[in-house]
């Protein structure tokens, strides 16, 4: 169809001896929203900082939408459009949150020091404009009225939402989602989960996400990758990884497949 | 399966570090020629002695240095205030000698012995004591009046408070002991300016009493420190802490305890390196805390700051550099200080976590 | 009734400790001048010109107060027996110290030692109005008498008022009474009107322009300096406050300007004699240039280690200036005198003038420093102060930035470098050391990181209260690094913080309301 909005081959990240990240390969389809899976130390993390330009892979290639992007510096990569939201919130915290959405804003301006002392007209329409913006943003992710909060006063679930609002205000095409609805119940959850499906579905975005929550990943992801110790051990649907055999062992533990087939069967034979 | 791609940043930044570097390569280079095998303004002699007074001085700015390096690690912030813990030392040695080169103690043979010449080994013993244990309370205090209010703020407060502890207790010394120089009363077997002539190509060049006691006191410091931090169950503490405070505090581990201990330690490496100072310098006032603590916070960045053997290392390079430097580059001896900073600043362009590196865990993304 | 009589030992010891400490120092020579003043009793010198010892008195009596309202502290749980405990404690302890000194460094006395040698203070003419004109037993027997008494008094009489939670009463009433007298008036509105902000800005600009022809060249001085300071602050400001990078050696920047400017405009050691303007420009490029060369190879380098780097260049600047190797250049220890003064309608600036044209520029900074802290680039600088990393991945090319901060620092360095030279008529080495850096620090992080109003307050208190404090003297920098302190541990957002009011919402507004009616 058209080009993958990712597509990484050999992706190898290493620290020291351990290799964290080794020979993976990934595709994102554009517009789609993808989940990347995996038992803690997967290297999940890892490979998403190689995305967004943490990180500088030893070896391997990743573009986006067809440009090279592994090492280059992080705010070429923001500019070139992918943004992301943090495992433990990172937020400005002793800025309010309108104003955090405006530094998400920053690359898609470009009022030079200059011109803000001398305030001309391109200044101020810009200034304007980013603050009307700013404001349907934290509409948009539900959090109208509460702009000129301090954003460490903010609730647990309005700062997520915050950090969301601030990636999406560089109007990236590629976002990265790292555990979403980390701490959140599972109200919150559901919230989430359709929030990001509302996401993909109103603009022109692909996203990809880590997730723990199983629930969320089959619910909305159209592709799913799982990564252990560093290999990827599958990619497919949803359905076609809930089966597979490797990745419940990457979880459970081996031995763990032979159990699930076991109760699968039990289950047909009750059902029967 | 395709060629794995190696990319090498070769961004204008690292062309022109390079080239820097090559440069000064070069020029060193050449004046090494040109002492080595050139008409040489400096004899063999003056080197040695250069040479000398460098590890001296180095050994005193490494002691300090530990202290800094010992408090960065723990806490992440610069003790503005150790110049000060080192000169209250000094003075505290200078009055410890003074008292005792006023008992007398008369024999048949001298009528006018004094304590301090009838015993002096006990005497010195006595001094870096007492120097060692004000200077450790010293610390101690300064820690639990200006930095525990202050261990949850952000790093410029602390600062700043150390800033103004190093103030008042500068302002206070002057105070209470007046801004004269005073001077320190050497036992006679210690006397500044004598020791040993060695030759040294056909001349002469003394190795002072002084000179030899300092480094000699300064290396077993620093060897007695190292198992202290590597040995001890102390250490041990003292590195969980550094690394993960409430990880430690899980553990069982005293954090504020800890800590009171760290500082009390630097303070008496500190204190023992200002009575050392004022054995081997003589003259002081209630300044000489200040440009030794700069120097050595200095010494402790270059060789990487929360990285002891790195303090140590780069306490002895900076006295070296400031000794040699301004030979080796043929300036004058004044500009010591703009070649030691200068030397700082290019080892961190070009190493930016110091000689030895940090010890301290990498930020977690 | 362990704990107040530990309670009470420790602050007994402590209060001697230092009552003891600033003796020594001979701070009490001071404090009783300025109790004297406060009292009048100055006046009433004996026939032999003996000083009044009433004043040590009440200087020993305050402290003993002191230690009265400490013993009991904020909460005011205790009961009678511990109170009596801990303020018996205190003043015993206390008491028994400073008599003990007292006592020790009077019979030392009577028998003649002589202590300046060690302790320069304690001269013999003011040791017997230490002890009181009398004994030392005696003198230690009063002052022990007079602590214990107040301290054990005041405790009491503290405990007897309730003081504590009258205090803390009274202040809720007074917070919630402001509350309601400001959402009477809703000041706010009354700002936001434009011919009221056109009105108080005329006002001011009156006032400003009127008072520096009135109050005399001292105060022409005083506010001078604290003018070059707010420049000072606010350069730094840009580099520390706005986006977090610790700059250690400001003063090389400062430093620059003004010799750039003295050896443009002085006809000492180049005759080059430059028009006053031109040549303030030429500082200002210099120190920029400056700023760059600095900047560019370090401002990757994390946060401790750029200071350090910083601090070292600020002092490679000041002794190559003073050095030997430069004399030819900058006239070494010397300084460059005779710098080039700025003239107005044909006349030679006088000392108003002066002020009159730091005030402008002090206005100009303070203008440009507010457009850009509400601006893209503000809001990119306080991006990176609170999370480098992450402000990079949103976009902000950091680098850039860093620099940006620093030349800009270096160019308000520079503008009040050049002015400093002109004012003195003067540039030399010792006016640009590393106090001077850690002056202008001080001002941005006291007066409130990143807060331009608290730069103007920073330096007033910094620059301008020591002058007040004449008096004090020798014992002004004890002071001053004792405040430094203190302000850290009580106040440590600044004296008046960056930031905006929080919006209080109407709930937390009725719920403050209620708790109020509460505890009436």
């Amino acid at each position: 169809m058209n080009r993958p909005t990712i597509h990484a081959r050999g992706v190898c990240k290493r620290f020291g001896g351990l290799s964290a990240v080794n020979d993976v390969d990934l595709t994102v389809a554009e517009h789609s929203i993808s989940s990347i899976i995996g038992p803690n130390g997967a290297g999940k993390t890892t490979l998403f900082n190689c995305v967004s330009g943490f990180y500088s892979p030893e070896e391997g290639e990743i573009h986006f939408l067809g440009q090279p992007i592994q090492g280059l510096p992080t705010h070429k990569i923001c500019k070139m459009g992918i943004a992301r939201t943090y495992q433990n919130i990172r937020l400005f915290s002793q800025m309010t949150a309108i104003e955090n959405v405006l530094v998400g804003q920053h690359p898609r301006m470009c009022t030079s020091w200059f011109e803000s002392i001398i305030r001309n007209k391109r200044c101020c329409e810009e200034e304007h404009d980013a603050h009307r913006k700013a404001l349907e943003l934290l509409a948009f992710v539900g959090l109208a009225g509460l702009e000129d909060t301090p954003a460490h006063n903010l609730p647990y679930g309005a700062q997520r939402r915050l950090e969301i609002a601030r990636a999406l205000a560089s109007e990236p095409k590629l976002l990265l989602l790292d555990e979403p609805t980390a701490g959140m119940n599972s109200q919150e959850t559901a919230e989430m989960t359709d929030f990001i499906r509302k996401l993909r579905d109103s603009r022109d975005i692909t996203i990809l996400l880590i997730e723990h929550d199983m629930r969320v990943v089959m619910n909305i992801s159209d592709q799913v990758t799982v990564l252990d110790y560093g290999l990827k051990i599958a990619e497919g649907k949803p359905a076609e990884i809930q089966s597979n055999q490797r990745v419940i062992e990457a979880y459970l533990g081996p031995g763990a497949s032979a159990l699930s087939k076991k109760f699968r069967e039990k289950k047909t034979a009750y059902a029967a | 399966m395709d060629s794995k791609l190696k990319k090498r940043n070769l961004t204008p930044r690292t062309i022109i570090r390079v080239l820097v570097a090559l440069v000064i390569v070069i020029y060193l280079g050449w004046r090494v020629y040109q002492i080595a095998f050139g008409e040489g303004t400096f004899g063999p002699e003056t080197w040695m002695r250069l040479l000398i007074a460098g590890l001296v001085v180095g050994g005193m700015y490494a002691l300090i240095a530990i202290g800094y390096t010992l408090v960065y690690g723990i806490l992440f912030m610069i003790n503005f205030a150790h110049g000060e813990v080192m000169m209250l030392g000094t003075y505290a040695g200078y009055f410890i000698l003074e008292a005792l080169a006023a008992i007398p103690t008369p024999t048949a043979v001298d009528p006018e012995l004094t304590f301090l010449n009838a015993y002096p080994v006990i005497s010195l013993i006595i001094a870096f004591v007492v120097g060692a244990v004000f200077s450790a309370l010293l610390g101690y205090l300064i820690e639990k009046i200006a930095y525990r209010p202050l261990r949850r703020a952000p790093r410029l407060i602390p600062l700043i408070s150390a800033i103004g502890a190093s103030i008042f207790l500068q302002n206070a010394a002057q105070l209470l002991f007046g801004p004269q120089r005073r001077q320190y009363a050497n036992p006679d077997f210690l006397t500044r300016g004598t020791g040993w002539m060695i030759p040294v190509g056909d001349k002469k060049v003394m190795l002072t009493y002084t000179g030899v006691f300092s480094l000699a006191l300064s290396i077993l410091l620093m060897i007695g420190l190292f198992i202290l931090v590597k040995k001890t169950k102390l250490g041990k503490s003292m590195r969980a802490v550094a690394e993960n405070k409430q990880a430690a505090a899980l553990m069982g581990i005293d954090v504020d305890s800890v800590i009171s201990k760290t500082f009390i330690i630097s303070g008496v490496l500190a204190g023992a390196a200002g009575v050392m100072w004022g054995v081997h310098n003589g003259l002081f006032n209630h300044y000489v805390g200040f440009l030794p603590g700069i120097k050595a916070f200095t010494a402790a960045v270059m060789g990487g700051i929360g990285n002891i053997p790195g303090a140590m290392m780069g306490g002895m390079l900076l006295g070296l550099i400031e000794s040699l430097g301004p030979a080796l580059f043929g300036l004058d001896f004044q500009l010591k200080d703009v070649i030691a900073f200068t030397i700082l600043i290019l080892v961190l362009i070009f190493r930016p976590s110091g000689l030895l590196g940090e010890a301290l865990s990498e930020e977690k993304i | 009734m362990k704990t107040s009589l530990k309670r009470g030992i420790r602050i007994g010891f402590v209060t001697g400790f230092i009552f003891i400490f600033l003796m020594v120092i001979g701070f009490t020579a001071v404090g009783t001048t300025m109790i004297g003043n406060l009292l009048g009793t100055l006046d009433n010198i004996g026939a032999d010109a003996r000083l009044p010892v009433i004043n040590l008195l009440v200087l020993i009596c305050i402290f003993g107060v002191i230690t009265g309202i400490n013993i009991s502290g904020k909460n005011e749980d205790h009961n009678w027996l511990e109170i009596f405990v801990g303020g018996l404690s205190a003043g015993l302890i206390g008491g028994i110290f400073i008599a003990a000194a007292i006592w020790g460094i009077g019979s030392l006395h009577m028998q003649g030692v002589d202590f300046r040698t060690y302790l320069p203070k304690l001269t013999p003419d003011e040791l017997p109005y230490l002890l009181f004109y009398s004994t030392p037993s005696a003198a230690a027997t009063a002052y022990l008498m007079y602590f214990f008494i107040m301290t054990v008094a005041t405790a009491l009489l503290k405990r007897t008022l309730s003081i504590g939670n009258w205090m803390a009463k009274l202040s809720n009433r007074a917070n919630l009474g402001v509350k309601k007298l400001t959402t009477k008036i809703s000041f706010k509105n009354f700002f936001s009107s434009k011919l009221t902000i056109v009105i108080l800005l005329i006002m001011v600009g009156v006032a400003l322009y009127f008072l520096p022809l009135v109050w005399g060249s001292y105060w022409n001085y005083i506010m001078g300096t604290v003018a070059i300071y707010i420049l000072l602050g606010l350069g730094l400001n840009i580099a520390v406050g706005f986006s977090g990078q610790l700059v250690l050696g400001y003063a090389a920047f400062f430093a620059i300007g003004a010799y750039t400017f003295a050896i443009l405009t002085a006809p000492e050691p180049h005759g080059i004699e430059l028009n006053i303007w031109l040549a303030t420009l030429i500082s200002i490029g210099t120190s920029t240039l400056a700023g760059l060369l600095l900047g560019l190879p370090i401002l990757n380098l994390r946060g401790d280690y750029l200071a350090i780097v910083t601090l070292g260049f600020g002092e490679i600047i000041r002794i190559l200036i003073k050095s030997d190797l430069l004399t030819s250049l900058t006239n070494g220890p010397n300084g460059i005198t005779n710098v080039g003064q700025p003239s107005w309608l044909g006349k030679v600036f006088t000392d108003v003038n002066y002020v009159h044209l730091l005030m402008l520029l002090v206005l100009v900074g303070l203008f440009i420093a507010k457009r850009l802290k509400d601006s893209r680039t503000g809001r990119a600088w306080i991006a990176i102060r609170e999370d480098q990393t992450v402000a990079q991945a949103t976009g902000i090319n950091t680098f850039r930035y860093k620099i940006l901060a620093l030349l800009l620092g270096a160019a308000f360095a520079g503008l009040a470098g050049a002015l400093f030279a002109s004012r003195n008529q003067f540039a030399g080495p010792e006016d640009f050391t590393l106090m001077v850096s850690i002056n202008a620090l001080c001002i941005v992080i006291v007066g409130g990181m990143g807060s331009l109003p608290g730069i103007i307050l920073g330096a007033f208190v910094l620059k301008g209260i020591p002058e007040l404090l004449r008096e004090l003297e020798d014992y002004r920098l004890l002071v001053f690094g004792a405040l430094l302190v203190v302000m850290m541990i009580l106040r440590p957002s600044g004296l008046w913080p960056a930031g905006k009011k929080t919006s209080s919402s109407p709930d937390s507004d009725a719920i403050i309301q209620d708790k109020g009616e509460l505890e009436a």
